[in-house]
């Protein structure tokens, strides 16, 4: 693997005859696979902690004999090592390799265990493999198959039956009769998601499996428990009864619905998606999957599905038509609106769940076709040249770092944001990683965090507090003995630039910012940030993480210079990772999506860009930066392009055509409010229906591909751009969605190199299961092989380097000190230690409400899912228990919020861990929480009781109603017209 | 041989569970002479000396249990009293608990010292409720009197003794499932390495011992471990409270040297009832494999005399049962015992025991074919040193016995003739 961390040192073990050389604490049975041999498990789990529960990995163990008067190891003739078996069969999961052992696994008492263990498994089994959804993928099946007794000698009549299957969760059914209890979903929910919901109830045979928490299985991740599972006792709530998987297609795909990039299958039968599930990726996801990415692919059916393009009629309402004309009428549109205001009356505002391609030819048709930098992608989290610049090294793999690495998660709820990576934090942590939360609101990921609770408004001065303390902490003499000049502690780590100097300015910059001046301003002692400041500075590497909430505060500039100035960047485990809230936050930026970036993250002006553009690009845009998304919103442009993304549906008193837009064209899968007010509208493809590319929030570049066909006659985004573009008499003629990519890799020197040749896919090395790519990219490997299925043989994509990172690479030791001088300062010009006095609450009544991510919100893509949507919640407010009592507020009453841009009602929800003076809204549940704080991060609001107690105590929650499958009523779709 | 009184003192001793009578009687002066004037090393050889074994069935040496808590780990640690006495047939515990709590609850703090633990708890069967009224406030009333709790005799150093009840499950008396059970989780055994002398209650360095054992402590040092070791056989020194029951005219507790003859323990328990024949012995309770009574009449009760029969001497529960018995529905009563016990841990206990009672119920109800006994017997190897705790292979010693002394009592069950 592409390690953070040293080598273990390695063990010497022979099983079936077969040498392996397995690192020190590995377990036999890990050990046997690394050698190529099947030791049959239905317990133990590569990723989980070994219990030895089922017995069915029982072999034969022998280590080398020792002579107990002389402790010299006993030799045969030959010399070599005599070994001593142990009397009884061993479990190999419960036991650790020694040098010198040996394993047998073919004899005939390991044999007769097997089908022991197996006989015993079956006696209480239903055998309804012929209904069960697990058949045909199923670890009982196959190892009866291959290891079992051939006929069943206990008495039909005398099994043991339950009712089933039970709910165990909204999301899954329990079928207890299947059930081998052998506590693998236990232990996920334990170990890997961090949620203690489920356990063991009643002993012995009468044992089965309970969910004790309040609502059952409350976990975001629940579906991984259906893959861990061996048997059928778990099943999901989507693909019951469904198709047996012999009859699925699968095809690979890369998550749409967040930035982390699991890698997953969509399994389709007859053209449709059935079932979602991960795709080993060792660098990304392992072998996990939140339970949106699972089940939320309501989107990939047609329901309520634009289907053809629409234009406005005589009488204004919207009517399909053929692409041709559409596309004729974009292209007029346009024209007219530039020789009437010239190219910066048109503008064009994407999403950021476009592929690569698809968002490079946006930004290409604006840019080099039209002639505009009035380009820009919403929401957005990448608005530097930061991440560029500091980013994590390229071999980062967070679920790997452990002692020795500190991770900083700012302004990021990672378990609603990124849910798998709240995974590979929680993974880290337990390895042994420092993990720091700075953020405004509670999460969950607080709970074995150093916490550092920041006053919405003044978090750039308890940034500036830890960051003071880390540089502090780094300069203290040690026990009377000054750490030597030019000798950070992070000169240890290999390739570590060691930019004393650089830090010692930033150091005294902040000077005043110290962890004492935190006090009374943020609920946090000052010696916690102390603390979290020392645990920086002492440890290898520094990652920083961060979301919207981060960039939305300023604090990005803080984290670069800090990376900058120490060195912590480019290398596994230290660096910058921005976490967008949609699939290719990272992409669209990559791709020049912002108003003063081109492709490559270089400016609108820079020469080098517009000479490398001008050899690609049939023109260039003016070197002058663009309007941004809010701009051209306001109606800073006559003509905009909004391709992939809704402000109308995020803020419904936005009104374009009041703004001064007056031709509106809108690209998309649904018919969004957006989409409503649009002159012209084009039928999008959803991600199950196209090639492409997406970036991960750690720069993976990895491929997805096509699942199904087309919805109607929905159209992949760079063709209607490049068909747009040939109307302008471009000749540039794109076939594929490869062929826009090797452009990419000629505009963007990050993506230099790359192809969809080079991106996948992968070959299967017998018989380790481990997994290569023709071209090495970065090791992937695979330790998972017993689950439902996991295999990745689609490729693992390739992160791009930061050109620092590549002078890194190449040992330039005069590069790094220039980049720390020069980076560490270009980047704290940013930065403004400052406190928003007008955001603390004290003065008066106000609350400050800050708006929050949730993982299930009201938006088109969960909605669409039939088995998520009823997890939604309604619209709520949370108030911490102190402001609830003060007010008089009481759990599922309901309250009018009004802040500066607006007001909503929602439910009441009273939360320990808010801090009292806030409140949290979480956005994208039907209320525009946002606009109420006027677009900002936060904002102080007034609090209106407007119903003392619950409404309808006792009632089950009733969730948003999900929106309509036909168009809304302002357009009238009659696809006979074509 | 008669019995000797080193645990059941109070059979002289009336009202020995008072403390006044019990301090008048020499008590609390060996805790206070170990922890005023002894090293803890001092102690642990002192016991080591003695040769006294745990009573709780496996008969592993008190002293070197002990010393196996490693120094220098900065965690607190534990004396753990097992007095969750969950064997069929064993009552020795409830009456020390009753009639002489203080001597155990002495050599529980003795213990403590010599391990440098400043907490005992004593993990008390579920069942026990009232007994535990009346041990609580022994252990009030002695930590009042200053012989228990902080500061103890001056010195620096103090225990407190605590009770825990369990919830009626078999397993948690096995040293590791008692500690999960303690924690307040699931009742299930733990992996083993790590030992509980290292990793035991919460994570931290533990001992736990019988309650039988510790109580022998108190009287170890008060006449010496040469004395202790003079009782008994070499390699089995002290007493043994073995527990009469089954087929006998008077059930009881015995107390006598370890190395006495069964027939002397027979005839203490007034010899089989009703003027009947012996036909078996399970020397442990449910858990031992029975012994045909010419063999356990020629029997020595120590771990050693026992072993050889190719039984266990456990924790001495001796139930007795005569000529009349029928030893398929011995087999059937005690695996129908532990598969309502089994924790379901483990595959082979949870389903093999489940399916050895389908048989076994077959049999005794005279629903059973030929083929039964066989699949029994299959069952039983199946299951065999494949479970993960040794509570699976304790299922298997009755039916494994049976079938292979008594079948014809089996097949009598299905009607084929008998060999």
């Amino acid at each position: 693997m592409a390690t953070n961390g040293s080598a273990p040192k390695l063990v010497n073990v022979m099983i079936d005859g077969r040498p392996a050389a397995v690192g020190a604490g590995t377990n036999v049975v890990d050990a046997a696979h690394a050698a190529g041999v099947e030791i049959p498990i239905f317990c133990h789990h590569p990723k989980l902690v070994p219990v030895g529960m089922c017995r069915m990995c029982l072999v034969e163990v022998g280590t080398p004999g020792v002579d107990p008067a002389t402790k010299a190891p006993i030799l045969d003739d030959e010399g070599a090592p005599v070994i001593k078996y142990f009397p009884k069969l061993m479990a190999g999961c419960t036991t650790v390799v020694s040098e010198g052992m040996h394993v047998r696994t073919g004899t005939p008492a390991v044999a007769e265990a097997r089908e022991a263990v197996l006989e015993f498994l079956l006696t209480s089994h239903p055998l309804d493999c012929p209904v069960c959804d697990k058949g045909g993928e199923c670890p009982l099946q196959n190892l009866t198959m291959r290891y079992g007794p051939g006929r069943s000698r206990f008495v039909w009549g005398e099994k043991f039956h339950y009712p089933k299957p039970v709910p165990v969760g909204p999301l899954i059914a329990l079928d207890r009769e299947r059930c081998v209890l052998c506590a693998r979903c236990i232990r996920f929910e334990d170990e890997i998601a961090d949620d203690q919901v489920l356990g063991f109830e009643n002993r012995g045979r009468g044992m089965e499996i309970v969910s004790f928490s309040d609502p059952p299985l409350d976990s975001v991740f629940s579906g991984n428990t259906t893959d861990v599972c061996p048997v059928g006792a778990l099943t999901t709530a989507d693909f019951r009864f469904e198709s047996r998987v012999w009859e699925l297609e699968s095809r690979p795909a890369v998550c749409p619905h967040c930035a982390v990039g699991c890698n997953i299958g969509y399994d389709t039968r007859h053209g449709r998606v059935l079932r979602v599930m991960p795709r080993e990726h060792d660098a990304v996801n392992e072998i996990w999957l939140c339970d949106k990415g699972r089940f939320g692919h309501g989107f990939t059916t047609a329901e309520g599905r634009l289907t053809h393009p629409l234009v406005r009629d005589i009488s204004g309402a919207l009517v399909a038509t053929t692409w041709d004309d559409a596309l004729t009428r974009v292209a007029e549109a346009l024209k007219r609106t530039v020789a009437e205001g010239g190219p910066a009356a048109v503008g064009g505002v994407a999403g950021a769940t476009l592929t690569n391609e698809d968002a490079y030819a946006f930004g290409r048709f604006l840019r080099a076709v039209v002639g505009t930098n009035n380009v820009d992608h919403r929401p957005k989290v990448i608005a530097d040249d930061s991440v560029h610049r500091f980013g994590a090294g390229a071999d980062t793999i967070v679920h790997a770092l452990g002692a020795g690495h500190a991770i900083v998660v700012v302004g990021l709820d990672a378990e609603a944001e990124a849910p798998v990576l709240f995974l590979s934090l929680n993974k880290a942590r337990r390895q042994g990683a420092a993990l720091i939360t700075l953020s405004t609101a509670p999460q969950k990921l607080d709970r074995h965090a150093s916490h550092l609770r920041a006053v919405p408004g003044s978090e750039a001065t308890l940034l500036a507090a830890l960051v003071r303390a880390a540089l502090e902490a780094e300069y203290e003499p040690v026990d009377g003995a000054s750490v030597p000049s030019g000798a950070l502690p992070n000169a240890a780590v290999p390739n570590a630039a060691v930019p004393s100097a650089a830090a010692r300015v930033l150091a005294d910059r902040l000077a005043d910012h110290g962890p004492a001046a935190v006090h009374g301003v943020h609920p946090v002692d000052p010696d916690a940030v102390a603390q979290a400041g020392k645990a920086l500075a002492s440890a290898g590497g520094v990652l920083w993480i961060y979301g919207r909430s981060a960039v939305d505060a300023g604090l990005v500039p803080l984290m670069a210079a800090y990376a900058a100035a120490t060195g912590q960047h480019g290398r596994a485990g230290t660096g910058l990772v921005a976490v967008g809230r949609h699939a290719n936050a990272q992409g669209v930026a990559d791709m020049g999506l912002t108003p003063d970036r081109l492709p490559g993250h270089a400016r609108v002006d820079d020469a080098a860009a517009r000479e490398r553009l001008a050899d690609v690009w049939p023109s260039l845009p003016s070197s002058e930066p663009g309007l941004d998304a809010g701009a051209m919103l306001a109606g800073g442009v006559q003509a905009l392009y909004v391709l992939g993304t809704d402000p109308v549906g995020d803020d419904p008193a936005l009104d374009l055509r009041a703004n001064g837009v007056r031709t509106l064209i809108v690209q998309d899968l649904y018919l969004t409010p957006t989409a409503a007010q649009a002159d012209i509208v084009l039928p999008a493809q959803s991600a199950a229906e196209r090639d492409g590319t997406f970036t991960s929030l750690l720069r993976r570049v990895q491929r997805t591909y096509a699942a199904v066909d087309p919805v109607g006659h929905a159209r992949a985004d760079w063709k209607v751009l490049r068909d747009l573009a040939a109307r302008y008499g471009d000749a540039e003629s794109f076939a594929a969605p490869s062929d826009v990519f090797d452009e990419i890799a000629r505009a963007v020197p990050a993506y230099a190199g790359l192809s969809y040749a080079a991106l996948g896919p992968a070959i299967r090395t017998a018989p380790t299961d481990i997994f290569l790519p023709f071209a090495p990219l970065t090791e992937a490997r695979s330790v998972s092989y017993i689950g439902t299925r996991y295999e990745n043989r689609h490729g693992i994509g390739a992160a791009w380097l930061t050109p620092a990172e590549a002078t890194y690479a190449a040992g330039d030791t005069a590069a790094h000190e220039a980049v720390a001088a020069d980076g560490g300062e270009d980047a704290f010009a940013g930065y403004a230690v400052a406190a928003d006095d007008a955001l603390h609450a004290a003065a008066g009544d106000d609350l400050v409400l800050i708006p929050t991510a949730i993982l299930f919100d009201a938006g088109r893509l969960v909605a669409s899912s039939t088995v998520l949507h009823p997890l939604v919640p309604r619209p709520f407010v949370a108030f911490s228990p102190f402001d609830a009592l003060q007010r008089g507020l009481v759990e599922g009453g309901r309250v009018r919020v009004t802040g500066a841009g607006g007001t909503f009602e929602a439910e009441v929800v009273v939360q320990d861990g808010v801090t009292p003076g806030t409140a949290l809204a979480p956005e994208s549940l039907g209320i525009a929480v946002r606009a109420a704080v006027g677009g900002e991060r936060a904002g102080r609001v007034r609090v209106e009781v407007v119903a003392a107690g619950p409404i309808e105590r006792g009632a089950s929650p009733t969730p948003a109603p999900r929106p309509s499958s036909s168009p809304s009523t302002t357009a009238t779709v009659t696809p006979g017209q074509i | 041989m008669p019995e000797q009184h080193i645990v059941l003192r109070h059979r002289a001793i009336p009202h020995l569970d008072r403390l006044d009578v019990y301090v008048a009687n020499g008590g609390y002066v060996q805790l206070k002479r170990a922890v005023t004037s002894m090293t803890p090393a001092e102690v642990i050889d002192l016991v080591k000396q003695s040769g006294l074994r745990g009573r709780g069935g496996a008969g592993f040496p008190t002293g070197l249990k002990w010393s196996f808590v490693p120094a220098g780990i900065d965690k607190p640690r534990y004396v753990v009293v097992n007095n969750d006495e969950s064997e069929p047939g064993t009552f020795k515990d409830h009456e020390i608990t009753l009639s002489n709590p203080h001597q155990f609850i002495e050599g529980a703090a003795i213990a403590a010292y010599a391990i440098g633990a400043r907490d005992v708890y004593i993990y008390s069967r579920g069942e026990f409720w009232d007994e535990m009224v009346h041990l609580k406030a022994c252990i009030a009333e002695a930590r009042a009197a200053g012989h228990l709790g902080q500061n103890l005799f001056g010195t620096d150093y103090g225990v407190e003794v605590h009770v825990t009840p369990g919830a009626g499950a078999y397993i948690c008396g096995e040293e590791t499932a008692l500690l999960n059970s303690l924690e307040g989780e699931l009742g299930q055994p733990r992996l083993k390495p790590p030992f509980p002398a290292v990793a035991g209650l919460y994570a931290c360095p533990t001992v736990v011992n019988n309650t039988e054992t510790l109580a022998n402590v108190p009287q170890i040092m008060e006449r010496g471990p040469e004395w202790y070791k003079a009782i008994g056989t070499e390699k089995s020194p002290g007493t043994k409270i073995i527990s009469v029951s089954g087929h006998v005219a008077r059930p009881g507790n015995y107390e006598v040297p370890l190395g006495t003859p069964f027939a002397e323990v027979l005839a203490l328990a007034g010899g089989v009832w009703q003027g009947r024949a012996m036909k078996a012995l399970l020397p442990a309770g449910a858990s031992a494999p029975v012994i045909p009574a010419e063999t356990a009449m020629g029997m020595n009760c120590d771990w050693e005399s026992v072993a050889a029969t190719g039984s266990i001497l456990g924790s001495a529960s001796f139930i007795v049962l005569d000529e009349t018995t029928d030893m398929a529905w011995v087999a059937y009563k005690t695996v129908r015992f532990f598969q309502h016990e089994s924790c379901g841990k483990c595959s082979p206990c949870r389903e093999g025991t489940f399916w050895m009672k389908k048989i076994l119920t077959r049999v005794v109800h005279g629903e059973a074919t030929a083929a039964d006994i066989p699949l029994l017997g299959d069952v039983v190897r199946q299951i065999d040193s494949k479970c993960f705790c040794p509570l699976g292979e304790f299922a298997l010693s009755a039916p494994r016995s049976t079938l292979a002394q008594f079948e014809g009592d089996y097949l009598g069950h299905v009607g084929a003739p008998r060999p």
